[in-house]
């Protein structure tokens, strides 16, 4: 059983604020959630909306349909009405047929004395309507404001519960999901990443702010003090990516924030990385593009390009994690793995992620940091000597070893060589790492799979939508007849794969269906690159959102 | 004198390293500076590291004449690479040594923030008026209507005067210097490197294959020590020397300022550098 609250308004109208109370409200009750965000590039004005999802069981994704919808503006209300059930209700902000009138900044002033209180009216409301004891909402606005002081709680607490009663005569219209035994964690995908590699042992983030990546960089600077990293802002990306470069060099465990635009200005400084064996770690929250495409939507649009970013030829591993829980795991993952080859490793989400909260298994936040696999050395030291994996004993400045490091193709010792013999020993030696990261790439994660003669296949942030999509099916046969086996594979990593493995993990099906947030099938093509893949079809989707369970449950049967 | 004579001393003795440069140019002296200025600072080496961008100066780490560590990177970005060695670990000296093109030209972005930061690298800038390894293109510092193969009507932009810019930033250190001033150079740079923050170091260096007109004579005859009256913490006063330049080139410490360095304003560097184990 679940819920979909929707509320909707202009920027600026508090819709956010509103949202994230629910949110923490709703954890603090033990519910499952999920909410995600739909914005304008704007900072006033527009269309903006929070949808806040509740369960009774784990939340995976959005949902296109609204149980009830908060319009707090006329144009939320004429775009959205339709994406309201028949059985849904429409609390607005307004007198309009088949709708609750709540005057929400009139209601604040009237009983909090503030404007502003008009979100605690609104999560009043929700709370009046869904049948829930508004005391659990008074209880956390005590707890958020207590800072502030006993005026501002009261004056909170009297606009939510004043929300509420006004709701009286619809209350249980909806019946919200059974609260849990307990407060649940929740957390968002930015938080996530910034957590996975605030515990790993970063020491250095730095980054030239660009929508969506920012929200990561501000959340790496919330765990600033706590974890003592160092948060630069550059003076452009070019700049941010020759920071990491140096400080990997020095020795500081470092990672950048960009986006689309912002990465394709890195394009050297990661050959750079390639060339110096360094651990640089990106963490790209994608964005459609070309150029500035939907600055503020969400889409997967640019593997291909980190995937072949740089000239030249060299290793480099490529991480996209499903949801919050792997958002961490595989942040701190690829900390490790960008160490221990000594080559650079991407964090690859999108906006959607980044953005979106959701109830998880708590976090570890104790500080456990990976292996910089560094080595004391003396004078003799040579930082490129060759080995057979490929890396070579890693010594920093400033101890006994004397480091040199050179972007031009050079020696063991790091100096500069025109020696062609060189070159290709230097080469191979970069190179040979693939066979070790091949070998301990993480294979795809296996939902329902084992009898399914339908096989979706995802990455990224389609997880969820992709295995409530799995469960539609199996579960209810939606919309199809007869009832389709269907299971589905998410890989986390996508880049290198072990071809044998995903070759054995895809297996024989009916049918392969590739589900992926672009237009031209990105990961499919990588799939039939390797030879992991030959037959499939791809689910394309690059209108700015991200899937839903229906969307692919609907396109599945009538593609 | 023979080539090697000039500037043997200057070569690694111990390395396969020789240098890529003409014979007679003037990046030998600044390499033997540069050893002469890290040894009178005291400095230990493994606790030293050269950075530079790409071009004929920024060869200049490998052929010091004992090893240090050097992060040589790409065109243009010294400036946030050493950025990085220098957050990353402040305890260690770095050190900036690169060509005109590479900092004025690609990296001048980078320079501005870094002298806005005042984060305590020393930076040395061989300012050839020219790109040498790119084969004789007009750099920043160019003199307007110099002629290249690329600039076939002249230079027709005005050059680019980075003492001024940098005095007028508000950089807590700002001088220049000559290759055929022996001991003024690398007394210079351990001025430089004395200071706690960001310290910009222009050397005027002949580039003898590409830059015809600026040659060494053409530096000889005009260079002019500042005299012991000269002010340095006086910024209008520097501002003005700084404009000078024409039959007069004034060198010396132009430009000095007290401004607590970057690296000492961060909390987080207090307990110890990011690198630590
Ligand atoms: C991104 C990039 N652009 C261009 C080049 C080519 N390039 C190499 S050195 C150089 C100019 C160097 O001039 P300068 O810094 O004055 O050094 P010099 O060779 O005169 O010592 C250029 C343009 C490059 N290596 N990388
Ligand atoms: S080209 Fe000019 S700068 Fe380069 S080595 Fe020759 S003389 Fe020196």
């Amino acid at each position: 059983m679940d819920t979909n609250i929707r509320i909707a308004g202009e920027a600026g109208q508090g819709v956010q604020t509103a949202g994230d109370l629910l949110v923490e409200a709703f954890s603090a009750m033990g519910l499952h959630l999920l909410s995600s965000q739909s914005y304008m590039s704007r900072v006033r004005g527009g269309l903006n909306w929070f949808d806040v999802r509740i369960g009774d069981r784990e939340v995976l994704a959005p949902r296109e349909d609204v149980d009830l919808l908060i319009a707090l503006h006329e144009d939320a209300l004429t775009h959205l009405r339709d994406t309201v059930n028949p059985d849904g209700l429409i609390v607005y902000d307004g007198e309009a047929e088949g709708t609750v009138a709540l005057h929400f900044d009139g209601v604040a002033q009237e009983v909090g004395g503030q404007v502003i209180m008009a979100n605690a009216v609104a999560a009043g409301a929700v709370f009046g309507v869904l049948g829930y004891d508004v005391a659990e909402l008074v209880d956390y606005l005590g707890s958020v404001f207590a800072k502030k002081g006993a005026e501002v709680v009261a004056a909170n607490a009297a606009c939510a519960r004043r929300g509420a009663e006004l709701m009286a005569a619809h209350a249980g219209r909806l019946q919200g999901p059974a609260p849990g035994s307990g407060p649940r964690t929740s957390v968002d995908g930015a938080r996530a990443v910034a957590l996975g590699a605030c515990t790993a042992g970063l020491k250095l983030a730095a980054a030239y702010p660009m929508s969506p990546s920012t929200a990561v960089l501000n959340a790496i600077a919330g765990y600033s003090e706590q974890f003592g990293i160092l948060v630069e802002q550059a003076e452009d990306e070019i700049a941010a990516i020759n920071i990491i470069c140096g400080a990997t060099y020095a020795g500081a465990p470092a990672m950048l924030t960009t986006s689309g635009g912002g990465f394709a200005l890195m394009a050297e400084g990661l050959s750079l990385a390639g060339m110096l064996e360094l651990p640089a770690v990106i963490l790209l929250a994608m964005r459609p593009g070309p150029a500035t495409g939907l600055p503020t939507r969400t889409g997967q649009e640019d593997l291909r390009f980190v995937i072949s970013a740089g000239h030249g030829e060299f290793p480099r591993f490529v991480f996209a994690p499903g949801d919050v829980t792997q958002a961490y795991a595989l942040t701190r993952h690829a900390l490790a793995v960008a160490h221990e080859y000594q080559t650079p490793a991407f964090i690859l989400t999108d906006q959607y992620l980044v953005d979106l909260h959701a109830t998880c298994a708590p976090l570890e936040a104790a500080p456990r940091p990976i292996d910089r696999g560094l080595v004391a050395a003396g004078a003799d030291y040579v930082r490129y000597a060759l080995t057979d994996s490929g890396i070579s004993p890693r010594a920093i400045p400033g101890g006994d070893a004397i480091v040199m490091a050179d972007s031009d193709e050079h020696t063991e010792d790091g100096h500069v060589t025109e020696d062609l013999s060189v070159r290709v020993q230097m080469v191979d030696k970069r190179l040979r790492k693939e066979a070790g990261m091949c070998a301990a790439a993480l294979p795809p994660t296996a939902y329902r799979a084992e009898d399914a003669d339908t096989l979706l296949v995802c990455w990224g942030s389609t997880y969820g939508a992709c295995r409530e999509a799995v469960d539609l099916l199996r579960d209810d046969g939606r919309g199809t007849s007869p009832r389709p086996t269907v299971g589905m594979l998410h890989f986390g990593q996508v880049w290198p794969l072990n071809a044998d493995a995903v070759r054995a993990a895809i297996g024989r099906r009916e049918r392969v269906v590739v589900i992926e947030g672009n237009a031209r099938g990105q990961f499919a093509s990588v799939l039939r690159e390797i030879g992991a893949l030959t037959d499939c079809e791809t689910m394309a989707k690059y209108d700015g959102l991200p899937f839903t369970a229906r969307e692919i449950v609907r396109r599945l049967s009538h593609e | 004198m023979s080539d090697t004579q000039m500037w043997g001393a200057g070569l690694r003795s111990d390395g396969p390293v020789k240098p890529a440069w003409c014979p007679g140019c003037g990046n030998y002296a600044i390499v033997k500076a540069v050893d002469r200025a890290l040894d009178e600072a005291g400095l230990d080496r493994r606790r030293v590291v050269l950075v530079s961008g790409i071009g004929q100066a920024a060869k200049l780490p490998h052929y010091v004449s004992r090893p240090v560590n050097f992060f040589n990177g790409l065109h243009g970005r010294a400036v946030p690479a050493a950025t990085g060695i220098k957050l990353a670990n402040h305890t260690l000296e770095v050190i900036i040594t690169s060509g005109d093109g590479d900092m004025y030209g690609e990296g001048g972005n980078h320079l501005l923030h870094a002298i806005r930061r005042n984060i305590g690298l020393k930076c040395f800038v061989h300012n050839n008026q020219i790109y040498g390894l790119t084969k004789g293109q007009a750099s920043p510092t160019s003199d307007a209507g110099t002629h290249t193969k690329l600039q076939a009507y002249g230079v027709a932009a005005q050059p680019l005067n980075p003492l001024a810019l940098a005095i007028a930033e508000g950089a807590s250190f700002v001088a220049r210097s000559f290759t055929g001033l022996p001991d003024h150079l690398p007394q210079t740079m351990v001025a430089a490197l004395q200071q706690p923050g960001f310290a910009l170091l222009d050397i005027l260096q002949p580039c003898i294959t590409f830059n015809k007109l600026n040659t060494f004579k053409w530096y000889q005859d005009r260079v002019r020590p500042l005299g012991d009256d000269y002010d340095p913490t006086d910024r209008l006063r520097a501002l003005e020397t700084a404009l000078v330049w024409g039959d007069e080139i004034p060198v010396g410490v132009l430009y000095r300022a007290d401004r607590p360095s970057y690296e000492s304003k961060l909390p987080v560097l207090a307990s110890g550098p990011l690198a630590a184990p």
